[in-house]
């Protein structure tokens, strides 16, 4: 592996140097992505880089920033954390970059936030979870776009918190992430709802494949709702365990983006129904104007339905344009106060992005799977949008995390 | 602790043996007689299951599903007669350590080959209509059909792959290659296209232990990466290049992995790994007679 490390820089190294610099013109803006672009996270990232590249086609054709177009280059960092800090390191002193951009791994955007803090270079982190990103670590030049899990666990625990519900059974993988999202649910809906109690807990390692085992010490116990905290690939090899055993039909149970498309395209119509789920995005829903434009132009662009990522893609690409326009020059210390509180229009509605986090508010959707005839694939039904504010952590209890 | 869940999840278990049996018993027996300890085997179970997915896709249906069974195996055979011919064939007299790096930088290309011709995307594939659902067994525990369908076929692979190397000729001068090549040779045998077949018949196991398993996961890169660990585990503590040792220890490690879920569900994955120290302080050998 080391070796297919050290040969890559050696030929990043020598296509550097051989090409001519290019931010000689100095008249575009420089925007350097660094994102796994290799592995099952591509099902993510891909996405991000065709919804920022969408809108920055969009912007450039109507005549740049100011005179100045947006101009990108990605790097990928293979989930690397050590690979990903080397690669914004050389985007900004080799290609100069003027803004950063990624990452899905939250462990590389953690130390590309740290970079960014230290090289006064904003960071806009698209796709990963941690909410220590904007929390706890947060600072002047790092943002977030997509929701973190300490977001999606009280927009979860809200939901769930109207249920009828109380014993619960708690499953997840055996790592940072499953441990938060179940924590954040955990922790609020005993906030919410004092009567719901937690009759056991599952942990299973990360890449686990074979999820029947677990289904039947579940099943054994019999709670009445299960709170499932898995990403990726497991998303979907739960759901395909949870139909198989008939778990789905016995007991309810939740994932964090559940019914988001990535997860339940790939199954077709054997997903099971009756998933709950939260999710910031689908191509159907909301059923705006502006949303069927946005997906009509992505189809048109990349022959496929834009998911989660392409709205985060695209959002980063409009508030860099729109914060550069509303502090009416090209200074990074004045781009960053401009963007603090600015509103922008998106295909989900009217965008805050927060001025004492520097989080952006997305509304969140509750639902659960369905099968809708016309579709090749179960879709979300009974759709709940939970607003940013009753959702996202207080600018107080923020301040309270930084202060610690 | 509720009888009927153990009993159900000692079911669940053995469903999960039989795929890590068919994989490692084919791993057991490239060690066995070609003494190629095949890091690539991992490889060959994810490409079994990536062709299971593209046969079901273009051939749709349940038919398709029949098919990529038995489609997907000889595929991955056909990928490994070309190695072996083209590459295998010319280092069975090197060094074990050549062998190892060999299969470990193959297993490496394959990985990346596997992410150009599919992609990064999940891949599912369908279980067949007539293995959906679940059976209700002993008061409400469910067994999935699909679970009830491999146990079904472990057996059958288990008497088949006895029966290849017991009773046929083939498995015989296998066998015999594998103790004494030089002699086998004298005979007047071809050992070199003995070894091939016998890799080829290994191969086409890893194969369809992926086509199997594919319908009950989702189809994604890095699914070799577990399963190979575990395979070489399992051949290890049943003995190296023995047959009924790789059944043992599959039955060992699939057991103790569902039953420490149920009964020691924090420390359940560790239990198929406790399993496997004791063994090997035991008998260091592993447990059936190696032919090494």
């Amino acid at each position: 592996m080391k070796k297919k490390v050290v040969l890559f820089f050696v030929f990043a190294f020598g296509i550097l140097t051989l090409l001519p610099s290019q931010s000689l013109s100095q008249k575009t803006i420089k925007v350097g992505i660094v994102d796994t672009y290799t592995g099952p996270p591509t099902t993510f990232t891909f996405d991000v880089r065709d919804g920022f590249d969408l809108a920055v086609r969009e912007i450039n054709k109507a005549g740049g920033v100011m005179g100045r177009t947006i101009e990108y280059t990605t790097r990928d960092e293979k989930f690397k954390p050590d690979v990903g800090l080397a690669m914004a390191k050389e985007l900004l002193m080799k290609e100069k970059v003027d803004i950063l951009m990624g990452t899905i791994n939250s462990a590389t955007a953690l130390a590309i936030s740290d970079l960014a803090k230290k090289e006064k270079v904003p960071f806009f982190v698209t796709f990963a979870k941690s909410e220590k990103i904007t929390g706890e670590q947060g600072h002047r030049y790092v943002f977030g776009i997509s929701e973190n899990t300490e977001m999606a666990g009280r927009a979860a625990a809200f939901a769930l918190s109207k249920m009828p519900y109380t014993k619960y059974w708690i499953a997840g993988d055996d790592y940072e992430y499953g441990h938060s999202i179940a924590n954040a649910v955990w922790r609020h809906l005993t906030k919410l709802n004092p009567k719901v109690t937690k009759i056991g807990e599952t942990w299973w390692k990360v890449g686990e494949a074979d999820f029947t085992p677990y289904i039947t010490q579940i099943l054994a116990a019999k709670p009445d709702f299960i709170i499932v905290a898995t990403g990726g690939a497991a998303m979907v090899n739960f759901q395909r365990a949870a139909k198989a055993t008939g778990l789905a039909e016995k007991i309810p149970f939740y994932q964090h983006t559940a019914i988001e498309h990535s997860v339940l395209m790939p199954q077709g119509l054997d997903a099971p129904e009756g998933v709950y789920g939260t999710c910031n995005y689908f191509f159907y829903y909301p059923d705006t104007k502006e949303n069927r434009a946005f997906v009509d132009q992505f189809r048109k662009a990349y022959n496929r339905y834009p998911k989660i990522g392409a709205l985060y893609g695209y959002v980063t690409a409009k508030l860099i344009a729109e914060g550069f326009k509303k502090a009416k020059s090209f200074d990074i210390e004045k781009f960053i106060d401009a963007v603090e509180g600015m509103v922008i229009d998106s295909p989900v509605g009217k965008l805050e992005l927060r001025k004492c986090d520097h989080q952006l508010a997305l509304p969140m959707y509750f639902g659960r799977t369905k099968k809708v005839g016309g579709w090749e694939f179960l879709i979300a039904t009974d759709i709940q949008t939970i607003p940013s504010k009753d959702y996202m952590p207080s600018c107080e209890e923020i301040l309270r995390l930084r202060r610690k | 602790m509720d009888i009927y869940a153990i009993l159900s999840q000692i079911l669940v278990g053995l469903s999960r043996t039989v795929i890590l049996f068919i994989v490692s018993s084919g791993l057991s027996l490239i060690l066995g007689v070609l003494r190629i300890p095949n890091v690539a085997h991992g490889s060959l179970y994810m490409i079994g299951a990536y062709a299971a997915y593209s046969i079901c896709r273009y051939l749709g249906g349940d038919s398709g599903f029949w098919l990529a069974i038995f489609g997907a195996p000889l595929f991955v055979a056909l990928i490994s007669f070309i190695a072996e011919r083209s590459l295998f064939q010319f280092l069975y007299e090197r060094e074990h350590l050549m062998l190892l790096l060999l299969t470990f930088g193959i297993s490496l290309i394959f990985g990346d080959l596997v992410k150009m011709v599919w992609g990064g995307e999940y891949k599912t594939v369908p279980i067949p209509k007539v293995l959906q659902g679940y059976v209700t067994l002993f008061k409400n525990l469910n067994l999935p059909l699909y679970n009830a369908f491999l146990l079904l076929v472990g057996p059958v692979v288990a008497v088949l792959l006895w029966l290849f190397v017991n009773k046929t000729k083939m498995g015989k001068i296998a066998r015999a290659s594998a103790v004494d090549r030089e002699m086998v040779g004298a005979c007047g045998i071809n050992v070199s296209w003995v070894f091939g077949l016998t890799f080829v018949v290994g191969c086409f196991l890893a194969g369809l232990g992926g086509a199997l398993v594919a319908p009950t996961i989702s189809v994604t890169l890095g699914m070799d990466h577990s399963l190979i660990m575990e395979s070489f585990l399992i051949v290890i503590i049943g003995g190296l290049g023995n047959i009924w040792g790789a059944l043992l220890g599959a039955l060992i490690f699939g057991l103790t992995q569902s039953l420490g879920i149920l009964i020691w569900p924090k420390f359940g994955i560790v239990l198929p790994y406790a399993a496997v120290v004791l063994v090997l302080l035991f008998k260091p050998k592993g447990l059936l007679k190696s032919t090494w």
